[in-house]
């Protein structure tokens, strides 16, 4: 999931102060088990802005934020309460957010959240960084622990010297990946493995797209300006 | 005779080291070297070591080859992409530095610009596959070049990595590193000669010349710092002591580089010795120890 953490009051109040109304969208996926975009949290939201003088033109929880021909056919029942409002909070990821920024062209749409990483939830609201996305995967060669993620700097082919009692160089309360990886292949009779040179990643060019081939012929929809 | 002649020659290599300063008042590097020169094969200079921005290693390794000192010139992969890198590298040449030594880089939270963009788009093992490279005449991906280079590539091992795993990952490492073209290995500062030998024993079938790392211990302090602070470096308590009831600190400072020094030269190809600070004192320390 996504992890997501509420940014400072004082800075939403900033960037909304020149607007009275507002509509907020929550999200219920990520945000929602992150606790900064579900039901209690737009309550929560809404009571505080309107205690400090705003009003709130309508709220609501999308099930997918990230998700934008969903998002825009559940938020039709909206309309009316959208236009009204000078500007949309969304209280989800960074992608929740352009969701309604391609939605809502005319209107400003601004984030409650900083959106931090892809996480697995480890304990309750306690979120580990395991994967980055770095489009070509290479658990299966690290044992199912990835170094591009979990070593600071992200080394192919073994430690570097800086690690302490198994832990990074980087902060002791992180252990070393490769010292996990060497654990792990160890007791799967398979640190052969590790011998072999990897080779360097390559590196993905941004915005990343993935298109099934099929789609690719197709003439994309000519969005109304 | 060049660094990789002496390496060559059998002889017991010594190398010592240089850490750029912060700023351009390079009169006291130029002193330093002045006054190791002759005594030492080759002078490491340092790629802006702990991460703190300072004058560059590329930069200093010239002044030095002006001097008429061979230069090891320090490459991290922490603050440049594999096209710096390339690049770093065939300047380097052209500017007459020879010898090489590919690491990975502290990380720059370590540093005093803790803010900065980490890189390490290449990793040592992969930095000294390029370096071998572009020694054939091509670039990381094939493209010719123009005239190749002839660096003579090394990397470092850490033989006091303080766990099992982590020493048998440096030893697993330095395998890649030497099929990666590594031509000679530095390590991190040794007090354990005994820990070394074992280690000497475990790399010895790779064939390729370890320079054992001399650190001068300036203070009991100091010896207490690294051995909270840095990475299998491990200063026995008898040496904390001495240098706590030393009453000339240089004096047995000298005389404890010198023992291990000797100690070394039954057990590996040369030694590094990294003055941090007193390279001054560094003929004192070959002197003492019969080099």
């Amino acid at each position: 999931m996504i992890v997501t953490k509420k940014r400072e009051f004082n800075e939403l109040m900033e960037n909304i102060k020149n607007y009275r109304s507002i509509f907020l969208l929550g999200c219920s996926e990520c945000a929602a088990l992150c606790g900064t975009g579900g039901e209690p949290e737009v309550k929560e939201m809404k009571e505080t802005l309107e205690s400090e003088g705003k009003e709130i033109t309508g709220t609501f929880v999308a099930k997918s934020g990230c998700q934008v021909l969903g998002t825009k056919v559940e938020l039709k029942p909206f309309k009316e309460a959208i236009d009204k409002a000078d500007c949309i909070i969304v209280m989800s990821c960074g992608a929740g957010t352009q969701t309604a920024v391609e939605l809502y062209e005319d209107k400003p749409v601004l984030p409650s959240n900083d959106s931090l990483f892809l996480a697995n939830m480890t304990r309750l609201k306690v979120f580990d960084e395991r994967c980055s996305l770095c489009g070509k995967c290479i658990l299966d060669k690290t044992g199912g622990i990835c170094p591009i993620t979990r070593c600071a700097k992200g080394l192919i082919n073994g430690p570097c010297g800086g690690s302490r009692e198994g832990r990074c160089e980087v902060s002791k309360d992180t252990p070393c990946a490769w010292q996990q990886i060497y654990s792990r292949l160890t007791k799967l009779n398979l640190l052969n493995s590790l011998k072999e040179i990897s080779q360097p990643k390559t590196k993905p060019f941004r915005p990343r797209r993935q298109i099934p081939e099929d789609l690719k012929l197709k003439k994309e929809p000519i969005k109304k300006t | 005779m060049g660094f990789r002649e002496a390496l060559n020659s059998k002889k017991f290599v010594v190398t010592a080291e240089i850490g750029p300063i912060k700023g351009v008042d390079i009169q006291g590097i130029i002193e330093d070297a002045e006054l190791i020169k002759g005594k030492v094969d080759a002078i490491n200079v340092t790629d802006l070591q702990s991460s703190v921005m300072r004058l560059g290693s590329m930069a200093v390794c010239h002044l030095l080859i002006d001097h008429a000192i061979d230069p090891i010139f320090q490459l991290t992969c922490r603050d440049r992409n594999r096209l710096a890198l390339q690049s770093d590298l065939l300047s380097a040449w052209v500017l007459g530095i020879r010898n090489v030594l590919a690491l990975t880089g502290d990380h720059p939270t370590l540093g005093d610009h803790p803010q900065a963009m980490p890189v390490f788009d290449l990793d040592s093992v992969t930095l000294l596959k390029v370096i071998s490279r572009l020694n054939e005449g091509f670039d990381m991906v094939g493209n010719q070049l123009k005239g190749a280079p002839d660096l003579f590539p090394g990397a470092v091992v850490n033989p006091g990595a303080d766990t099992e795993a982590a020493l048998d990952m440096q030893i697993i490492k330095m395998e890649k590193k030497i099929e990666a073209g590594a031509r000679f290995f530095q390590t991190q500062g040794i007090y354990d000669l005994d820990l070394f030998e074992k280690f000497m024993k475990r790399v010895e079938g790779f064939k390729t010349p370890v320079l054992g790392g001399v650190i001068l211990l300036k203070s009991a302090g100091m010896a207490k710092f690294m051995n909270k602070n840095v990475a299998g470096v491990f200063v026995p308590e008898p040496l904390i002591k001495e240098m706590e009831e030393t009453k000339d600190k240089v004096k047995t400072s000298v005389g404890i580089a010198a023992q291990l020094v000797k100690g070394l030269k039954d057990l590996c190809q040369g030694v590094h010795i990294m003055a941090i600070g007193w390279e001054k004192k560094i003929p004192m320390v070959l002197e003492e120890s019969g080099l």
